[in-house]
């Protein structure tokens, strides 16, 4: 019948179709290149405005250099190498080194007719010349501080420790990265950490903004040195319980450890973290916590 | 982290290579039957058309040879004779058929001439239509193909995916490289429902404007004989 053979046929085309796409047919994986993370901070519409009104003629704050390791000056390690003699010893040698020199040049015959006599002779001047001839090794001093030195194992040409050159790997970014430095300051992670501890009245969201400054003076370790002041004035049951909040999650908060010492006085630079103002506002706990 | 490297770690719990037989293993049941009553349709759509292709090319060549058999002048008796000696198809058949009822009609003691115009014309379209039901039989095949794969690929595609997407919750994990494979399978089974469909549709709109257009010649020719033996029982009669 024609039909068989129509089948057989197109059995076996569907056959050589399939074999060609088993064949054919591999999924390639796509090259997938790992995208750079860029450091994004969000500012909010305000925060915006009052950074371009403050900046414009601040006087501009020098960020410290970040150091690298120097290149092209191989340095050996140092090592407790033996020193050579000193000024002292190597006298003693010149003294005493005339010595054998005087020594007269016999004869043979007058030698052996001597050789007793020579024998006491050397026995005599024997003790005399020994010590001063060889240098002695002065034998390395243990040295505590050395050990170190001792122990490394790494070649001692590397590269030596501390250049004035820019680092082009900061230690805290990406291997990769771009930024010249991290992104977060340290207003950021105080107020991070305020925004963390606070915990408002229930009912305080409900208030359209309600914001609590507080005035904070910092002592150099990072607790307070008195205790926070409101500046904010207000009455009423809920303003009471938002301010005591407030003041809470101050004390709570110290020491405060991410205001680093070195900046406790900046006046003109920006982390002056002596005396602060800090606006708790339901607006940023409830919604997102602004970046600054 | 890198998301080479997570795409790295995750790929050895799924499936590392997606060549078709893995896309095939891999798959639920329920998406293999799919996938291989498809494939089945498939071999049988394009087993049909290329039997359809046959017989049609074949038909019509025949149907030339005989319109030149028959408008050459030479004696119908005897065309009858020739042609009734082995089966015939299409336009000689319905010769055959319509030639055998007037030669009944003269060979018997009393001749009926009566009906012999009715007799006539009825067996030619009986002929017409047993010689269109041959040409047309199995083209429903194609129209269902044609319409229903795609649904019953899309059937084990969306069956494919329901169970990835449990896999997926399962393994609490929701890279591209977990999800990815699953929804290849499932895809697979569209694939193979669009194959066996396409062809299915293309063949079947071809064969049956084939057999419209071979129906109306054979319709043609009864109707040119009948005008002829009409004219030869008026005469005779």
């Amino acid at each position: 019948m024609e039909m068989k053979t129509a089948s057989v046929i197109s059995t076996s085309l569907h056959a050589a179709v399939l074999l060609w796409a088993v064949v054919s047919f591999t999924g390639k994986t796509f090259e997938v290149t790992p995208a750079e993370s860029l450091p994004v901070d969000l500012v909010s519409e305000k925060d915006f405005s009052e950074m371009i009104k403050g900046a414009k003629e601040a006087p501009k704050a020098e960020m410290p250099k970040p150091l690298v390791e120097k290149k092209d000056e191989p340095k050996p390690a140092e090592t407790p190498a033996p020193k050579l003699t000193e000024k002292k010893e190597i006298k003693a040698t010149a003294e005493k080194t005339p010595e054998p020199e005087p020594l007269p040049k016999p004869d043979p015959i007058a030698e052996k007719l001597k050789k007793p006599d020579e024998k006491k002779q050397e026995a005599k001047t024997e003790p005399q010349p020994l010590p001063p001839k060889r240098p002695e090794r002065k034998q390395p001093k243990f040295d505590a501080d050395k050990i170190a030195v001792l122990l490394d194992k790494r070649d001692p040409q590397r590269n030596a420790a501390t250049g004035a050159e820019l680092n082009s790997t900061l230690s805290l970014g990406a291997p990769s990265g771009k930024a010249s430095r991290l992104s977060q300051s340290e207003t950021d992670a105080l107020r991070r950490r305020l925004m963390a501890l606070w915990n408002p009245p229930v009912g305080a969201q409900d208030a359209d903004s309600a914001q609590i400054t507080i005035h904070i003076r910092f002592k150099r370790d990072g607790t307070l040195e008195i205790g926070p002041q409101v500046l904010t004035s207000g009455s009423g049951a809920r303003f009471n319980a938002m301010r005591d909040s407030a003041v809470r999650a101050v004390l709570v908060g110290q020491p405060y450890t991410m205001l680093r010492p070195e900046h406790y006085d900046d006046r003109d630079g920006a982390f002056g973290w002596k005396e602060l103002e800090f606006t708790f506002d339901t607006k940023d706990m409830f919604h997102d916590i602004p970046l600054r | 982290m890198n998301p080479a490297d997570v795409a790295q770690s995750v790929l050895p719990l799924t499936s590392s290579d997606l060549s078709l037989f893995t896309l095939f293993w891999h798959a639920h049941w329920i998406v293999k039957t799919v996938m291989i009553g498809l494939l089945v349709c498939s071999v049988w759509v394009w087993a049909i058309a290329i039997d359809k292709t046959v017989l049609f090319t074949r038909t019509k060549r025949g149907m030339d040879r005989f319109e030149q058999a028959f408008w050459s002048g030479q004696s119908l008796d005897e065309l009858y004779r020739t042609l009734s000696a082995k089966p015939n198809h299409s336009m000689a058949a319905i010769f055959v058929a319509a030639m055998r009822e007037w030669k009944r009609s003269f060979e018997g003691q009393q001749r009926s001439f009566a009906g012999l115009q009715m007799r006539i014309e009825k067996v030619m379209e009986v002929s017409i239509a047993r010689e269109v039901e041959r040409l047309e039989r199995r083209l429903l095949v194609l129209a269902t193909v044609g319409s229903a794969g795609p649904f019953i690929g899309l059937f084990g595609t969306v069956w494919g995916i329901m169970t990835s997407f449990q896999s997926i919750a399962a393994s609490k994990n929701t890279s591209l490289a977990v999800v990815a494979p699953g929804i290849a399978e499932a895809l697979f089974a569209t694939a193979i429902g669009l194959v066996a469909a396409i062809p299915a549709t293309i063949f079947y709109n071809k064969f049956a404007g084939e057999v419209n257009k071979q129906a109306q010649r054979l319709e043609g020719f009864a109707d040119e004989f009948a005008a002829i033996l009409s004219r030869q029982i008026d005469e005779r009669g």
